[in-house]
């Protein structure tokens, strides 16, 4: 549990049990010595004197200091959020260098060569562009210009591009959605056919994902698979 | 049982509902938490009466507690949802009766599951090959192909498999079921999508079957052991709906396939009398009080209810694994018969249907609330039961198909109901029977 934020504070250990008083107790002196620093080192005395009976109210005085506002009562809630106020204060110092690091890597991507990357989507220009070519193609727009692009791609991908035009259209079989049974009923007839139909598309989706699926399973039957038989194990019974 | 009443009386309790649907009504045995339902035609019907007027001339002494009891008494239990069902092919089994199904609502504390419900063999299921082969191509070697598949499916009580297997295997296929024979190569990748659950119960914890369970495993799998379990070339006699059969790629009369029938072997055996013996001390404690001694069972959420869980789950896992090799032998006797690869004759599973198994379902129930004269009916989900299914009907696009060939065998023989027969309860997609008594391979 909470596994990535310990990695991520750089804490010695990834994994710890919240019900271990002392991992617990080590824990929370960790934080506010090494992350959130609320206090002065001096007037951390009490909060580091983790074998006393006086460690639970030193925390939750602590606690009010942060100004907790989760359930107290559950260590699992409570760790959580103190991990979060940790790597708050964490990234509030370091900033620049968080947000520099992940420019690095977008820069390392093809995005500087990319047109498309300096496209402001909700331009007027853009839109009407956009609008024209739904008209064009004859596609209804959707009120997000990002959904609707995709919408044009995935028509000219398919239908329109090369590769698509070069291939045979395979004729599907005529169906009668009267014939499908979709199960549930909305008492209105269009939008039972449109969930039909939704239905039908989210199938095709799955068998292609899961063709995919068995494609890789095939791959990796090529390194695993050894079956083996001997005859001589066999025993008939009576 | 501690009313005795006369034939009359009993019958006072059971009311049809329709030409092939009767209720039993709450009292017919005590503590009945819902009502009974059975589906019958007429011919069913008259066994099951009959059943029931015996066990009442004889008032139960010696011989088996009828159907339509047993499906009373499984009304009774803690938990349960919906009705108790009993489906067409209802007749005495152990605690349940052999078709009965019911559902518990694992929200409910005081819901049971009960071994008795799974049955013994745990995850028994019938599965289907396709070939495509004629039968005039069988006919010819029918003797020879017979022995192929004796050679590498051993039958009988004690028969010992030909697949080598060591514990460590074992317990790896107890985990992961069906991927353990994919990832051996014992199994097609496109197996699995035809298997309920995927081949695999994500829930099985080998750790929870017992040694002795697994000691008698080891050596079995890959073996159809006795009782009514068999592997059999049929071949397709004829075809009720054109569309679906073409789907499944079964659809020219005389094409030959391949019928598996079998479950977990010793294993599963080993894990539900394990089962039951801890079910027995855990109903002491937590006073559940049935009808019949042997519908042991533990709440859901007890340690003995999830110990029983993953430990069938496992048992399921290895059926499925059973069943696997088996197709896999079966594909090797025919590639060796015809002297080609199983792909040539492209020998794909069709279905794999598990007749005693629990599994862990969510259902959805629509409730509609009106806003508006128009357009404004919305859908609030609503999530209300847990299932515990036995004897499970596949539905497949709007097809029910009858899973449980082997009861419907063994009814042949218990009952005198002729499988062939045209029941128009019962729409078979296709009726396959076996061509030749001879080449019935196995029907021990």
């Amino acid at each position: 549990m909470f596994r990535r934020k310990f990695r991520a504070l750089g804490y010695h250990k990834t994994d710890i049990n919240l019900q271990d008083e002392q991992q617990w107790r080590n824990l929370i002196v960790w934080l506010e010595d090494q992350k959130i620093r609320m206090y002065k080192i001096e007037d951390r005395k009490r909060l580091r004197d983790t074998s006393t009976g006086n460690w639970s109210k030193a925390f939750s005085q602590y606690l009010d200091d942060l100004e907790c506002t989760v359930d107290r009562s559950n260590r699992k809630t409570l760790c959580d959020w103190l991990l979060g106020v940790a790597v708050r204060t964490d990234y509030g110092e370091n900033v620049e260098k968080y947000n520099t690091s992940q420019k690095v890597t977008s820069s390392n991507s093809d995005a500087v060569d990319d047109p498309f990357a300096q496209l402001d989507v909700n331009s007027a220009d853009f839109k009407a562009g956009l609008l024209s070519i739904c008209h064009l193609l004859k596609i209804p727009e959707h009120y997000d210009p990002i959904t609707t692009l995709q919408a044009v791609s995935l028509l000219v991908k398919d239908r329109l591009s090369e590769e698509a035009q070069s291939a045979v259209m395979e004729e599907g079989e005529d169906f009668d959605l009267s014939n499908y049974e979709v199960g549930f009923e909305t008492r209105d007839e269009v939008i039972n056919n449109a969930s039909c139909i939704l239905r039908l598309l989210h199938i095709q989706e799955l068998r292609d994902l899961q063709t995919k699926i068995n494609e890789a399973i095939v791959c990796v039957q090529r390194i695993t698979a050894n079956p083996k038989t001997d005859q001589r194990l066999g025993k008939v019974g009576r | 049982m501690t009313t005795i009443r006369s034939y009359s009386d009993e019958l006072k309790f059971l009311e049809r509902i329709d030409s092939h649907c009767w209720r039993i009504k709450k009292g017919f045995v005590p503590n009945m938490k819902v009502e009974g339902r059975f589906y019958v035609n007429g011919h069913l019907e008259k066994l099951m009466f009959d059943e029931l007027k015996q066990a009442c001339t004889y008032q139960n002494k010696g011989g088996f507690l009828p159907g339509v009891k047993q499906i009373g008494n499984v009304a009774a239990l803690p938990g349960i949802v919906g009705c108790s069902i009993g489906l067409p092919d209802i007749h005495s089994g152990y605690g349940f009766a052999i078709g009965n199904m019911a559902a518990f609502d694992m929200d409910d504390p005081q819901a049971v599951v009960s071994p008795g419900g799974v049955g013994f063999d745990i995850n028994c299921g019938v599965r289907l090959l396709r070939t495509n082969l004629q039968m005039k191509d069988v006919i010819p070697v029918k003797e020879q192909l017979a022995q192929a598949m004796f050679d590498h499916i051993p039958v009988g009580v004690g028969s010992k498999g030909i697949i080598p297997m060591g514990a460590r295997d074992l317990e790896e296929a107890l985990e992961m079921g069906m991927d353990w024979s994919l990832r051996e190569g014992y199994a097609w990748a496109e197996d699995k999508e035809h298997c309920e659950e995927y081949g695999r119960m994500l829930q099985a914890d080998p750790s929870k079957v017992s040694a002795r369970a697994k000691k008698r495993g080891l050596p079995q799998l890959g073996t159809l052991g006795a009782g009514n379990h068999y592997a059999e070339i049929q071949v397709v006699d004829e075809i009720y709906d054109m569309h679906a059969a073409k789907k499944m790629g079964i659809d020219r009369l005389g094409q030959v396939c391949l019928m598996i029938h079998c479950g977990s072997r010793g294993l599963g055996h080993q894990t539900a009398t394990d089962a039951l013996v801890q079910m027995e001390k855990a109903m002491k404690r937590d006073k559940i009080e049935v009808n019949d001694r042997q519908l042991a069972c533990a709440r859901i959420h007890s340690k003995e209810g999830q110990d029983y869980l993953k430990s069938m789950a496992a048992a399921a896992n290895y059926a499925w694994v059973n069943r696997s090799s088996m197709t896999f032998l079966c594909r090797q006797a025919f590639a060796k018969q015809f002297n080609t690869t199983p792909d040539d004759l492209d020998m794909h599973v069709i279905y794999d249907v598990s007749h005693n198994i629990a599994k862990v379902e969510e259902h959805i129930s629509f409730i509609e609330y009106q806003l508006d004269v128009k357009y404004s009916s919305m859908v609030v989900l609503k999530r209300i039961a847990n299932l515990e299914l036995n004897n499970v009907m596949n539905i497949l696009s709007g097809i029910v198909w009858r899973s449980a060939k082997s009861s419907t065998c063994w009814m042949e023989n218990r009952r005198g109901y002729s499988f062939t027969e045209k029941d128009p309860l019962v729409p078979f997609l296709l009726i396959t029977h076996s061509f030749l008594s001879t080449t019935r391979v196995y029907f021990l």
